[in-house]
């Protein structure tokens, strides 16, 4: 097991240093990420001050506010792009560079874009926690930062990840069928940016809708390490959903494998 | 079971591709309709080739010589037919079979576009398991002979094509494959660095036995390094054998370039094919078997009949008699 990981370390190493290479892009990326944030802030400012008992749904307005800046910093963690490179590879035939190598092809993405996301998760992790936490102190007064709560959502958000990336990476192998994903692929991040409560707390919804929800792995993604975060999951709740969590990895990672196998057998190797 | 290292039977490859359209009212229809055309890119093509062979893979284009190349390195899976290499087959024993062979795709890049050639070996070396001796020794050697030191700590986006080209050759080799697989390896490559590479592979091949199938359009290529041709054309094999042989099958075709004071619209002559000369419009090149005519009457005839400026006669390059094979077939 160590001796194969040890195979993997190089891509790690690559990923980091696409990041550091292209800095100014990562930076504009991020920053355009914080502005996005902020408008979902105000909007959502807006609505609870023209409410008329300053709840909604079971959620205050601070409650909210911590909300948006959590599903913010919980997007930033687990957010995958397998999608596209997979799409992008298999369009311009690069794809065949991968298969040359002994590797596993799904592992080199999974290491290689740990790499990029370690650097993110080194630089942002502390400034965007602190910017939850003072938000949080501002609204309800008091300090509510729990180490054993935080390691808990570190946990989750690492399942969630997972999860984000093999479900990112079977999508992707449409591509082996449609050719051009970028198209299908708008369309998948809005609908998981709406199951997984990235846009309304899954609260909001409907009774049945949401326990629907809740059990689909779309939740697994955002909502539960938020909810972790935010102290609403405690005790056996909390445990079932880190179960689910896990669940969902082993399913999505079984389906890419088998998927994988099913869609080698399709290239066609685009451009000579 | 095959003693041969590289056993092909009957391969086919079948590929889909939309109709094309040449109007732009069919274009439009084309949105709605899913018109599709298949295409066997490879067509039942079967060999053997043994350790340490060289054998140069060449055909026009479109003719099947990537995709042959692809099956054989494990990328694509044959729709039809037995590929067994060095006791593996190449698509089923995929990660087992890539580490024993060398690719360079000449139009594709395997080397890490953001990082340095460099980086890019190192990650090879981790990859590929090899010891931190060989390692050293190969990459030295391969730098040296194929002039990569240079460039070796610049990131890869300010390198040009041919250098570029150069540092992936350096990334088929480094891990001391077996067999290697070269598809248009020196496109882009200037005179000089040419010679290297190709001084290179018959290095290789000579010290370490290493088995290559290369293809390239420039034909000094293959004449260089090869000893063994095959010759594909619309997915089927129309040559297979060795450098020699082929030279000897034409060694009576004679090719005489002549140039005119003014240019010609067709030369009438006994036994010889006349056509266009690439490059000067006032030239033509007659094709003819040496023993078919009696160069005094021919040669007569031709300063009687047309204004002929310059002549010179050729023994057939290697060039010309694949062109004379594509010709006959296409009769």
């Amino acid at each position: 097991m160590r001796r194969k990981l040890k195979i993997y370390l190089p891509f790690v190493n690559a990923g980091m240093q696409e990041t550091a290479t292209y800095r100014t892009n990562w930076v504009f990326w991020q920053l355009g990420n914080i502005l996005g944030c902020f408008i979902s802030y105000f909007l959502w400012r807006a609505i609870f001050l023209s409410s008329e008992n300053g709840s909604m749904n079971g959620f205050t307005m601070p409650q909210m506010i911590v909300y948006i800046f959590l599903m913010f910093l919980t997007t930033t963690l687990i957010n995958s792009g397998g999608t596209y490179d997979i799409g992008e590879e298999i369009r311009d035939g690069s794809i065949s560079m991968r298969l040359i190598k002994p590797v596993s092809y799904n592992a080199t993405f999974l290491f290689q874009e740990l790499g990029n996301k370690i650097m993110t998760v080194c630089i942002l992790i502390i400034p965007l926690v602190a910017g939850v936490e003072v938000v949080r102190y501002r609204f309800t007064g008091k300090m509510q930062f729990h180490i054993v709560m935080f390691l808990l959502y570190f946990l989750s958000a690492i399942f969630a990840y997972l999860i984000n990336f093999f479900f990112n990476i079977c999508f992707g192998f449409i591509a082996f069928v449609i050719k051009y994903l970028w198209g299908a692929n708008m369309m998948k991040n809005c609908i998981v940016g709406f199951l997984s409560g990235q846009i309304i707390p899954l609260a909001f919804l409907p009774v049945m809708a949401k326990k629907i929800l809740l059990v689909l792995p779309f939740a697994s993604l955002n909502y539960t390490p938020v909810m972790i975060y935010m102290g609403m999951y405690t005790g056996k709740k909390l445990l079932m959903y880190l179960g689910l969590q896990l669940l969902w990895v082993i399913f999505f990672w079984g389906l890419s494998k088998l998927l994988w196998s099913a869609a080698i057998k399709h290239l066609s190797v685009q451009g000579g | 079971m095959n003693s041969r290292l590289i056993h092909v039977e009957n391969i086919s490859k079948r590929f889909k591709k939309p109709k094309s359209f040449k109007m732009e009212k069919e274009s439009l229809r084309s949105i709605f309709l899913f018109q599709r055309e298949y295409k066997n890119a490879v067509d039942g093509i079967s060999f053997e080739i043994d350790e340490g062979e060289m054998v140069g893979l060449i055909g026009p284009n479109g003719a099947g010589k990537t995709v042959t190349l692809k099956i054989l390195s494990g990328i694509l899976r044959p729709d039809g037919g037995n590929v067994w290499i060095d006791g593996m087959n190449p698509y089923k024993d995929r990660k087992k079979y890539v580490a024993k062979i060398g690719v360079v795709f000449g139009h594709k890049s395997q080397i890490t576009y953001d990082l340095t050639p460099l980086d890019t070996y190192g990650v090879l070396k981790c990859i590929y398991k090899i010891p931190a001796n060989i390692y050293r020794d190969n990459l030295e050697r391969f730098c040296d002979l194929l002039g990569v030191n240079e460039f070796i700590n610049q990131p890869v986006y300010s390198l040009s094509m041919g250098q570029k080209v150069r540092a992936e050759l350096v990334c088929a080799l480094i891990h001391s494959p077996k067999i290697l697989f070269l598809d248009e390896a020196t496109i882009g490559i200037d005179v000089i660095g040419k010679e290297k590479v190709r001084k290179c592979l018959r290095e290789l091949n000579k010290s370490d036995g290493m088995t290559m199938i290369f293809t390239s359009h420039d034909m000094k290529d293959i004449e260089n390094t090869c000893d063994r041709l095959m010759i594909i054309d619309e997915g089927k094999m129309i040559y297979d054998g060795s450098k020699t042989s082929l030279y000897e099958e034409y060694s009576s075709q004679r090719m005489m370039e002549v140039e005119f004071e003014k240019p010609q619209q067709e030369i009438r002559l006994e036994h010889v094919v006349c056509t266009d000369s690439d490059n000067n419009p006032m030239s033509k090149y007659l094709y003819y078997n040496h023993s078919d005519v009696n160069y005094n009457e021919m040669i007569l005839k031709l300063m009687r009949d047309y204004p002929v400026k310059d002549l010179a006669v050729r023994e057939p390059e290697i060039e010309y008699i694949i062109r004379e094979i594509y010709r006959k077939k296409k009769k």
